[in-house]
């Protein structure tokens, strides 16, 4: 049995090299929140607002990895275009994509460049209660986590045989069914029921092999959510009388991030009253 | 005045399966240090969980019995008084790390007590230190090693300075330098008047520490494959083969991790491979598993080879309703033969219809193992610290199987810190940053100091009088 080696570090890493990586979360989250107002735009001013966020990407030197964010909807996004096209038309399905992929987008600057203890205390600074503030930073720590356990967790059950027929059933059918009948109508000729049904049994017990490897995720999960909590309660989590010990300050990088993120958007404000179609 | 921990005739029973914690009472003074042994699933860790508090603020379940920490009732004081009194180190230091960089790990516990900024950042600095943290103090706590992520877990409850402090398996996954400095680490913090409460399969460690205390818990559990249980069966033997590995290097995440490692092995034998914390012995693993690309030659005969690995989290390979159904997925045709003797040989004959998720970590890691060799790997298997969790008489026989294993003319390969299991192998290979530093019969190789000290490894006193 062959198994696929692993080709990534198992880390959860940020972009160090960004400008941005040390800029406070605060301009940031405004940052990105301001990004995703903007799908609200009709398709000129989203596409020119595009442009003037891929500039902000360069200079933060994100853009490669807003690009893999936006290519991992792949999925999502293609079939998402093809429907609107053949449903709607060619406008919608290009305004809606770009909205997906301005959403995206906008996030990955956050993402990519922030702790999620820094998060933290951007929430905290939010008003949000200690309580929620940690675990939503807990979240999202645990995004990438989750994605290196279900990485695990498949390797470990790889290395049992499991996720081996892994659609090989079906080429193995089909290619046994066209090997046979050697022409398409032959081949669909061969469709007896005898092969109906072998095929109807791979596609269940396929189901069921999902259902199986779904099992230990869920599981692990559960148990990582309740050891965390644990964990959390043994130092204190739940203290009144909490202190901080890093603090967020605004450096003058912020504050002309800021300022920028206004003006623009006084522009298009001042763009949408003045505008044709409004 | 009231004692650092007194817990009376305390007893609880999980509500999922009524199994739990037998009546105990003990008592504990500023300064005493207490040993809690026991076998697998005798209740070492529920015993934690009751003196820390946890148990019952987060537990329902039964608990009668009362527990106190200096004074406070655990029933109702909050938990973060009790947290303050009694710090707990749990079992799995992966599933307890909270935030993303060594440095935020150890910061969180001291935010929580209201500490000033100047104090944190002094305790901080202390925890690194003494844990010798300092290199990862930015890396996220996920990408280290168990042994480095157990040290993390220790500073970041020592840092707090708890007058109670209680560990759950601390040694687990040290190697013996880090396993020594952290004993004599608690006798300091006896002597400063800490209590200290570990629960610890190695108790070997322990014996050193002036006025120790134990207390044995008997639980139901214990091995069900009698001493002289057979190990050796008629089975049909491999085929002799030697493998090569040559010049393997291993980066990870940029890092490298093994550097020119080069390795030549007979089937028919027992490997014990050990080395420092985070030196790469689980990466080696993986790479003759073929679980990890790598740089240079593994072979067997021109071959890939064939291995079983079983992990040293064995929970992510689980994920079927039974015992029995875990040991036979996917096997066409199963050996029942085989399998009756497996589940004997690894104690596990009672639990066949158990669900594996309920078992206890050192019978997790024995299934894994059954289920491993149930799948018949062709040229051995790889176990990576298979001693993890098991009590004495589990890791008498797995040693016992391995060498049946390898009588059958297998090749077994296992990674572990526990020298005295590591001596029962046919032969010792110490792992250092660029390779191996010594390779032979255990008796040898202990024998020798240079490359000990070369790898900065300490041999305990007990391994080599054995």
């Amino acid at each position: 049995m062959r198994l696929r080696a692993s080709r990534r570090p198992r880390t959860v890493s940020l972009a160090e090299h960004s400008p941005l990586r040390h800029a406070d979360p605060r301009t940031k989250l405004a940052l990105s929140l301001c990004a995703s107002l903007a799908v609200m735009l009709p398709l000129d001013r989203l596409v020119a607002f595009i442009a003037l966020y891929v500039v902000l990407l360069l200079w933060a030197r994100l853009l490669p990895e807003a690009a893999r964010q936006i290519w991992r909807l792949k999925w999502v996004l293609i079939p998402l275009f093809i429907l609107d096209w053949l449903l709607v038309g060619l406008d919608l399905a290009v305004i809606v994509t770009l909205r997906i992929i301005l959403l995206a987008g906008a996030f990955a600057l956050f993402v990519r460049t922030t702790t999620p203890s820094e998060l933290r205390l951007a929430l905290e600074w939010l008003r949000v209660p200690y309580r929620y503030a940690f675990s939503v930073s807990l979240a999202f720590q645990s995004v990438g986590l989750l994605e290196d356990e279900w990485h695990t967790i498949r390797e470990a059950q790889r290395s049992r045989g499991a996720w081996n027929l892994e659609w090989k059933g079906w080429r193995k059918l089909s290619s046994q069914a066209v090997g046979r009948a050697g022409l398409l109508p032959a081949w669909l000729r061969h469709l007896s029921p005898r092969t109906l049904l072998r095929m109807y049994e791979s596609l269940v017990s396929q189901v069921r092999e999902f259902v199986a490897l779904t099992v230990p995720a869920i599981v692990l999960t559960t148990k990582r959510a309740w050891s965390l909590t644990e964990a959390a309660y043994a130092r204190g989590f739940d203290s009144p009388r909490r202190s901080s010990y890093r603090r967020l300050s605004m450096q003058r990088q912020d504050w002309i991030l800021l300022t920028a993120a206004v003006l623009v958007g006084i522009l298009y404000l001042g763009w949408r009253v003045a505008g044709p179609f409004m | 005045m009231s004692h650092a921990v007194q817990a009376q005739e305390v007893a609880y029973a999980y509500p999922q399966h009524g199994y739990g914690l037998p009546s105990v009472s003990l008592q504990l003074d500023p300064g005493e240090v207490l040993h809690v042994a026991g076998p697998s699933g005798s209740g070492k860790s529920t015993l934690a969980r009751c003196l820390s508090g946890l148990i019952p603020h987060l537990y329902r379940g039964r608990l009668t019995g009362e527990v106190r920490l200096a004074g406070l009732r655990t029933h109702t004081a909050p938990l973060w008084r009790l947290a303050e009194q009694a710090g707990l180190v749990f079992q799995n230091p992966a599933a307890q790390m909270l935030t993303v960089t060594t440095e935020d790990e150890i910061i969180f516990g001291l935010e929580n007590l209201g500490l000033p900024p100047s104090v944190i950042e002094s305790r901080l600095e202390t925890a690194l230190a003494r844990f010798h943290l300092e290199p990862f103090r930015h890396r996220s706590p996920h990408t280290l090693s168990g042994g480095e992520q157990q040290k993390l877990a220790l500073a970041a409850i020592t840092a707090r300075q708890p007058p109670v402090l209680i560990l759950d398996e601390p040694l687990s996954m040290l190697d013996s330098t880090a396993s020594m400095e952290l004993v004599a680490h608690l006798e300091d913090l006896a002597r400063a008047g800490t209590t200290v409460v570990i629960c610890e399969h190695r108790g070997e460690y322990l014996q050193a520490v002036p006025s120790l205390q134990t207390v044995h818990l008997n639980g139901s559990a214990s091995p069900t494959a009698e001493p002289g249980h057979r190990l050796t069966r008629a089975a049909p033997q491999v085929a002799h083969f030697r493998l090569d590995v040559s010049n393997l290097t291993v980066r990870l995440g940029g890092r490298p991790v093994l550097r020119d490692v080069t390795l030549s092995a007979e089937s028919g034998q027992v490997l014990a491979i050990v080395g420092r914390n985070g030196v790469g012995k689980t990466t080696l693993l993986r790479a003759l598993a073929g679980l990890q690309q790598y740089r240079g030659e593994i072979t067997v005969g021109g071959q890939r080879p064939d291995f079983g690995i079983v992990y040293q989290n064995p929970s992510l390979q689980l994920f079927n309703a039974t015992v029995r159904e875990e040991v036979l997925y996917r096997i066409d045709d199963p050996d029942l033969d085989r399998y009756a003797w497996l589940m004997a040989a690894l104690g596990l004959s009672r639990y066949e219809e158990t669900p594996p998720l309920l078992l206890s970590e050192g019978e997790k890691k024995r299934l894994a193992l059954a289920m491993t060799l149930m799948r018949g790997p062709r040229h051995g298997i790889l176990l990576d610290e298979p001693a993890l969790g098991q009590d004495a008489a589990h890791k008498a026989i797995l040693m016992r199987l391995a060498s049946a294993l390898a009588d059958e003319g297998q090749l077994v390969i296992l990674t572990t810190h526990d020298l005295a299991l590591a001596s029962q192998a046919d032969r010792m290979l110490i792992l250092g940053e660029n390779g191996f530093v010594a390779d032979g019969p255990p008796a040898e190789v202990l024998s020798d100091d240079d490359p000990w000290a070369q790898v900065s490894l300490r041999v305990p006193s007990w391994v080599v009088s054995e």
